[in-house]
Protein backbone atom coordinates (compact mmCIF):
# COMPACT_ATOMS: atom_id res chain seq x y z
CA UNK A 1 0.00 0.00 0.00
CA UNK A 2 1.61 3.83 -0.96
CA UNK A 3 1.84 6.16 1.58
CA UNK A 4 -0.86 8.06 0.49
CA UNK A 5 -3.28 5.65 0.70
CA UNK A 6 -2.52 4.27 3.87
CA UNK A 7 -2.97 7.85 4.72
CA UNK A 8 -6.49 8.48 3.01
CA UNK A 9 -6.94 5.05 4.82
CA UNK A 10 -6.56 6.33 8.57
CA UNK A 11 -7.97 9.40 7.57
CA UNK A 12 -11.38 8.16 6.65
CA UNK A 13 -11.03 5.66 9.85
CA UNK A 14 -10.82 8.35 12.16
CA UNK A 15 -13.48 10.21 11.02
CA UNK A 16 -15.73 7.18 10.68
CA UNK A 17 -15.05 6.51 14.44
CA UNK A 18 -15.55 10.30 15.43
CA UNK A 19 -18.93 10.77 13.56
CA UNK A 20 -20.43 7.41 14.93
CA UNK A 21 -19.21 8.68 18.73
CA UNK A 22 -20.65 12.18 18.57
CA UNK A 23 -23.78 10.43 17.28
CA UNK A 24 -23.48 8.38 20.24
CA UNK A 25 -23.33 10.96 22.48
CA UNK A 26 -25.69 13.39 20.79
CA UNK A 27 -28.58 10.44 20.58
CA UNK A 28 -27.85 8.71 24.05
CA UNK A 29 -31.26 9.43 26.63
CA UNK A 30 -31.56 9.51 30.39
CA UNK A 31 -32.04 5.85 31.61
CA UNK A 32 -35.47 5.08 32.41
CA UNK A 33 -35.41 5.80 36.34
CA UNK A 34 -37.95 3.10 36.91
CA UNK A 35 -34.61 0.66 36.39
CA UNK A 36 -32.21 2.72 38.41
CA UNK A 37 -31.32 1.75 41.89
CA UNK A 38 -31.43 4.54 44.49
CA UNK A 39 -28.52 5.19 46.59
CA UNK A 40 -30.23 6.76 49.38
CA UNK A 41 -33.84 5.62 50.66
CA UNK A 42 -35.39 8.47 53.16
CA UNK A 43 -38.06 9.43 54.78
CA UNK A 44 -39.04 13.50 53.37
CA UNK A 45 -39.14 15.00 57.11
CA UNK A 46 -35.76 13.63 57.01
CA UNK A 47 -34.46 14.46 54.25
CA UNK A 48 -35.62 17.94 54.84
CA UNK A 49 -34.20 17.86 57.82
CA UNK A 50 -31.29 17.19 56.53
CA UNK A 51 -31.15 19.93 54.37
CA UNK A 52 -32.12 22.40 57.00
CA UNK A 53 -29.11 21.42 58.46
CA UNK A 54 -26.72 22.29 56.38
CA UNK A 55 -27.67 22.24 52.97
CA UNK A 56 -24.06 22.24 51.62
CA UNK A 57 -23.28 19.05 53.12
CA UNK A 58 -26.92 17.65 52.36
CA UNK A 59 -26.07 18.90 48.71
CA UNK A 60 -22.75 16.68 48.47
CA UNK A 61 -24.66 13.55 50.27
CA UNK A 62 -27.45 13.91 48.13
CA UNK A 63 -27.77 16.03 44.96
CA UNK A 64 -26.50 14.22 41.54
CA UNK A 65 -28.18 10.51 43.02
CA UNK A 66 -30.98 8.14 42.44
CA UNK A 67 -32.96 8.79 46.04
CA UNK A 68 -35.81 7.34 46.92
CA UNK A 69 -37.93 8.97 49.23
CA UNK A 70 -41.18 8.41 51.45
CA UNK A 71 -43.93 10.76 53.28
CA UNK A 72 -47.29 12.03 53.11
CA UNK A 73 -48.24 13.98 49.93
CA UNK A 74 -49.14 17.67 50.94
CA UNK A 75 -49.69 19.17 47.93
CA UNK A 76 -50.17 17.89 43.95
CA UNK A 77 -49.59 20.69 41.53
CA UNK A 78 -50.72 19.84 38.04
CA UNK A 79 -50.43 21.10 34.58
CA UNK A 80 -51.67 20.48 31.22
CA UNK A 81 -47.86 18.55 30.56
CA UNK A 82 -46.79 17.95 33.98
CA UNK A 83 -47.41 17.03 37.33
CA UNK A 84 -45.15 18.48 40.31
CA UNK A 85 -46.23 16.52 43.71
CA UNK A 86 -44.74 17.62 47.20
CA UNK A 87 -43.71 16.32 50.53
CA UNK A 88 -43.30 18.83 53.15
CA UNK A 89 -42.75 19.98 56.90
CA UNK A 90 -46.23 22.09 57.29
CA UNK A 91 -44.26 23.55 60.22
CA UNK A 92 -41.55 25.17 58.79
CA UNK A 93 -43.02 25.23 55.11
CA UNK A 94 -39.73 23.75 53.67
CA UNK A 95 -40.31 21.10 51.30
CA UNK A 96 -39.47 18.27 48.62
CA UNK A 97 -40.93 18.30 45.16
CA UNK A 98 -41.17 15.89 42.55
CA UNK A 99 -41.38 16.31 38.85
CA UNK A 100 -42.48 13.13 36.89
CA UNK A 101 -40.75 12.05 34.26
CA UNK A 102 -42.75 11.92 30.61
CA UNK A 103 -43.82 8.19 30.81
CA UNK A 104 -44.64 8.24 34.16
CA UNK A 105 -47.19 11.66 34.01
CA UNK A 106 -50.26 9.59 33.85
CA UNK A 107 -49.35 7.50 37.36
CA UNK A 108 -48.44 10.90 39.24
CA UNK A 109 -52.13 12.18 38.02
CA UNK A 110 -53.33 9.11 40.22
CA UNK A 111 -51.61 10.72 43.10
CA UNK A 112 -54.03 12.90 45.60
CA UNK A 113 -52.90 14.93 48.41
CA UNK A 114 -52.90 12.88 51.63
CA UNK A 115 -51.58 9.88 50.03
CA UNK A 116 -48.45 8.33 51.74
CA UNK A 117 -45.99 7.46 48.60
CA UNK A 118 -42.63 6.67 47.95
CA UNK A 119 -40.68 8.13 45.08
CA UNK A 120 -37.73 7.45 43.14
CA UNK A 121 -36.09 10.03 41.22
CA UNK A 122 -32.48 12.48 40.25
CA UNK A 123 -32.03 14.97 43.66
CA UNK A 124 -30.91 18.15 42.60
CA UNK A 125 -30.08 19.25 45.06
CA UNK A 126 -31.73 21.78 47.82
CA UNK A 127 -31.40 25.22 48.45
CA UNK A 128 -32.85 28.07 50.72
CA UNK A 129 -35.58 29.88 48.85
CA UNK A 130 -35.49 33.93 49.52
CA UNK A 131 -39.37 34.31 48.33
CA UNK A 132 -40.20 31.02 50.58
CA UNK A 133 -38.18 31.64 53.38
CA UNK A 134 -38.09 27.71 53.81
CA UNK A 135 -35.60 25.60 52.16
CA UNK A 136 -37.12 23.35 48.94
CA UNK A 137 -35.39 20.62 47.37
CA UNK A 138 -35.94 19.42 44.07
CA UNK A 139 -36.28 16.50 42.21
CA UNK A 140 -36.66 15.63 38.87
CA UNK A 141 -37.03 12.11 36.28
CA UNK A 142 -39.80 10.78 39.12
CA UNK A 143 -41.60 7.64 39.37
CA UNK A 144 -43.68 5.86 42.16
CA UNK A 145 -41.98 3.27 43.77
CA UNK A 146 -43.81 0.71 43.83
CA UNK B 1 -78.65 50.23 54.61
CA UNK B 2 -77.43 47.15 56.31
CA UNK B 3 -77.02 45.64 52.91
CA UNK B 4 -74.99 47.94 51.11
CA UNK B 5 -72.62 48.04 53.94
CA UNK B 6 -72.33 43.91 53.87
CA UNK B 7 -71.89 44.83 49.90
CA UNK B 8 -68.88 47.18 50.55
CA UNK B 9 -67.61 44.68 53.22
CA UNK B 10 -67.46 42.22 51.03
CA UNK B 11 -65.92 44.10 47.94
CA UNK B 12 -62.90 45.68 50.28
CA UNK B 13 -62.14 41.82 51.90
CA UNK B 14 -62.10 40.45 48.19
CA UNK B 15 -59.89 43.32 47.08
CA UNK B 16 -58.18 42.52 50.13
CA UNK B 17 -57.24 38.89 49.51
CA UNK B 18 -56.69 38.75 45.85
CA UNK B 19 -54.11 41.91 46.36
CA UNK B 20 -52.30 39.71 48.78
CA UNK B 21 -48.84 38.03 46.98
CA UNK B 22 -49.38 34.93 45.32
CA UNK B 23 -46.85 32.26 45.21
CA UNK B 24 -45.97 29.14 43.35
CA UNK B 25 -43.32 26.49 43.58
CA UNK B 26 -44.37 24.81 39.91
CA UNK B 27 -43.16 27.80 37.44
CA UNK B 28 -41.49 26.71 34.40
CA UNK B 29 -38.38 28.53 32.85
CA UNK B 30 -37.68 27.28 29.17
CA UNK B 31 -34.12 27.55 27.84
CA UNK B 32 -33.55 27.28 24.12
CA UNK B 33 -29.88 27.63 22.78
CA UNK B 34 -30.48 25.56 19.83
CA UNK B 35 -29.20 27.05 16.60
CA UNK B 36 -29.72 25.53 12.89
CA UNK B 37 -26.54 22.94 13.33
CA UNK B 38 -27.87 22.13 16.85
CA UNK B 39 -30.95 21.42 18.18
CA UNK B 40 -29.80 19.91 21.58
CA UNK B 41 -28.79 22.67 23.90
CA UNK B 42 -32.60 23.19 25.22
CA UNK B 43 -34.01 22.78 28.71
CA UNK B 44 -37.16 22.94 30.85
CA UNK B 45 -37.26 23.82 34.64
CA UNK B 46 -40.68 23.00 36.13
CA UNK B 47 -39.97 23.25 39.73
CA UNK B 48 -38.94 27.02 40.00
CA UNK B 49 -40.10 28.99 43.01
CA UNK B 50 -41.89 32.59 41.81
CA UNK B 51 -44.26 35.32 43.79
CA UNK B 52 -45.94 37.98 42.30
CA UNK B 53 -47.49 41.11 44.44
CA UNK B 54 -50.40 42.92 42.66
CA UNK B 55 -50.11 45.71 45.10
CA UNK B 56 -46.63 46.39 44.28
CA UNK B 57 -46.24 44.88 40.84
CA UNK B 58 -43.18 43.10 42.03
CA UNK B 59 -42.47 39.47 40.79
CA UNK B 60 -39.24 37.44 41.79
CA UNK B 61 -38.20 33.90 40.45
CA UNK B 62 -35.36 31.36 42.32
CA UNK B 63 -34.98 28.37 40.16
CA UNK B 64 -32.46 25.63 41.09
CA UNK B 65 -30.00 25.12 37.87
CA UNK B 66 -29.40 21.29 38.11
CA UNK B 67 -33.62 21.02 37.78
CA UNK B 68 -33.02 22.22 34.31
CA UNK B 69 -33.73 19.04 32.20
CA UNK B 70 -32.33 18.51 28.65
CA UNK B 71 -33.17 15.00 26.51
CA UNK B 72 -29.49 14.64 26.15
CA UNK B 73 -27.31 13.84 29.29
CA UNK B 74 -24.13 15.31 27.89
CA UNK B 75 -26.01 18.48 27.21
CA UNK B 76 -26.76 18.53 30.73
CA UNK B 77 -23.98 17.40 31.76
CA UNK B 78 -22.22 20.40 29.88
CA UNK B 79 -24.56 22.89 31.00
CA UNK B 80 -23.77 22.22 34.60
CA UNK B 81 -19.86 21.57 33.72
CA UNK B 82 -17.12 23.63 34.88
CA UNK B 83 -16.52 25.36 31.39
CA UNK B 84 -20.12 26.70 31.17
CA UNK B 85 -22.43 27.72 34.10
CA UNK B 86 -20.59 25.82 37.34
CA UNK B 87 -23.63 25.02 38.52
CA UNK B 88 -21.73 23.52 41.25
CA UNK B 89 -20.72 26.64 42.61
CA UNK B 90 -23.78 28.78 41.46
CA UNK B 91 -26.76 26.71 42.67
CA UNK B 92 -29.26 29.03 41.20
CA UNK B 93 -30.51 31.82 39.03
CA UNK B 94 -32.45 34.28 40.09
CA UNK B 95 -34.81 37.06 39.28
CA UNK B 96 -36.58 40.18 41.01
CA UNK B 97 -38.22 43.25 39.64
CA UNK B 98 -41.86 44.60 38.87
CA UNK B 99 -44.48 45.39 36.30
CA UNK B 100 -43.23 49.31 35.21
CA UNK B 101 -47.01 49.62 33.70
CA UNK B 102 -48.94 48.53 36.70
CA UNK B 103 -51.71 50.66 36.11
CA UNK B 104 -52.32 49.06 33.23
CA UNK B 105 -53.03 45.60 34.47
CA UNK B 106 -56.74 45.11 36.60
CA UNK B 107 -55.79 42.10 38.74
CA UNK B 108 -59.80 42.18 39.50
CA UNK B 109 -60.72 41.77 36.39
CA UNK B 110 -61.01 38.40 33.74
CA UNK B 111 -58.35 39.36 30.89
CA UNK B 112 -54.94 39.12 29.37
CA UNK B 113 -53.17 42.19 29.99
CA UNK B 114 -49.84 43.52 28.40
CA UNK B 115 -47.45 44.24 30.76
CA UNK B 116 -43.75 45.34 30.84
CA UNK B 117 -41.40 43.72 33.15
CA UNK B 118 -37.87 45.45 34.59
CA UNK B 119 -35.34 44.05 36.90
CA UNK B 120 -32.09 42.15 37.65
CA UNK B 121 -31.51 38.63 36.79
CA UNK B 122 -28.62 36.81 38.29
CA UNK B 123 -26.97 33.99 36.39
CA UNK B 124 -23.66 32.52 36.98
CA UNK B 125 -23.43 34.47 39.71
CA UNK B 126 -23.37 37.54 37.81
CA UNK B 127 -26.45 40.17 37.99
CA UNK B 128 -27.03 41.97 34.79
CA UNK B 129 -30.62 44.38 34.35
CA UNK B 130 -33.26 43.35 31.76
CA UNK B 131 -36.35 45.01 30.97
CA UNK B 132 -39.17 42.34 28.44
CA UNK B 133 -42.30 42.31 27.59
CA UNK B 134 -44.96 39.86 28.87
CA UNK B 135 -48.65 39.20 29.79
CA UNK B 136 -50.51 38.93 32.97
CA UNK B 137 -53.46 36.78 32.61
CA UNK B 138 -56.54 37.31 35.09
CA UNK B 139 -58.85 34.09 35.19
CA UNK B 140 -60.90 34.26 38.35
CA UNK B 141 -59.14 34.22 40.95
CA UNK B 142 -55.72 32.84 38.84
CA UNK B 143 -53.09 35.05 37.79
CA UNK B 144 -50.71 33.73 34.96
CA UNK B 145 -47.65 35.64 34.02
CA UNK B 146 -45.44 34.90 30.77
CA UNK B 147 -42.68 36.42 29.39
CA UNK B 148 -39.75 35.62 26.57
CA UNK B 149 -36.84 37.10 26.35
CA UNK B 150 -33.22 36.58 25.56
CA UNK B 151 -29.79 36.65 27.15
CA UNK B 152 -26.11 37.37 26.17
CA UNK B 153 -24.63 34.51 27.31
CA UNK B 154 -21.17 36.65 27.26
CA UNK B 155 -22.90 39.02 29.85
CA UNK B 156 -23.24 36.13 31.82
CA UNK B 157 -19.57 35.18 31.79
CA UNK B 158 -20.42 32.48 29.88
CA UNK B 159 -17.58 31.52 27.13
CA UNK B 160 -17.33 28.29 25.20
CA UNK B 161 -15.85 26.62 22.26
CA UNK B 162 -19.70 25.27 21.68
CA UNK B 163 -21.25 28.60 21.63
CA UNK B 164 -17.85 29.68 19.09
CA UNK B 165 -18.75 26.85 16.63
CA UNK B 166 -21.91 27.76 16.60
CA UNK B 167 -23.64 24.61 18.53
CA UNK B 168 -25.24 26.87 20.94
CA UNK B 169 -26.82 30.09 20.59
CA UNK B 170 -24.91 33.10 21.82
CA UNK B 171 -28.05 35.03 22.65
CA UNK B 172 -30.89 32.14 23.87
CA UNK B 173 -34.37 32.65 24.21
CA UNK B 174 -36.22 32.47 27.70
CA UNK B 175 -39.39 31.77 27.95
CA UNK B 176 -41.19 31.91 31.70
CA UNK B 177 -44.28 31.00 33.04
CA UNK B 178 -46.26 31.04 36.37
CA UNK B 179 -49.36 30.32 37.50
CA UNK B 180 -50.28 31.75 40.82
CA UNK B 181 -53.50 29.97 42.08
Amino acid sequence: MSRLKYIIFISVFISAVATVGIWYLASRKFIDTANEQSIYSIRALDLIKEFKKSDSIANIKFAGKIISVNGTVTSVEAADSTVNIKLADTASGSYAIFNFQQKNIREAKTINQGDNVTVKGYCNGGVYSEILEAEFISFTRCVLNK
Amino acid sequence: MKKSVLIAAFICVSTFLFAQKKMTTSATINFDATTSSDGLAKAENKTVVAAIDPRSGSIAFEAIMKSFSFSNPMMQDYFNGDNWLETDKFQTSTFKGKITNLAAVNFSKDGTYSSEVAGELTIHGIAKPVTTTGAVIITGKSITVTASFTIKLEDYGIKSKAIDVGKVAKEPKITVEADFK
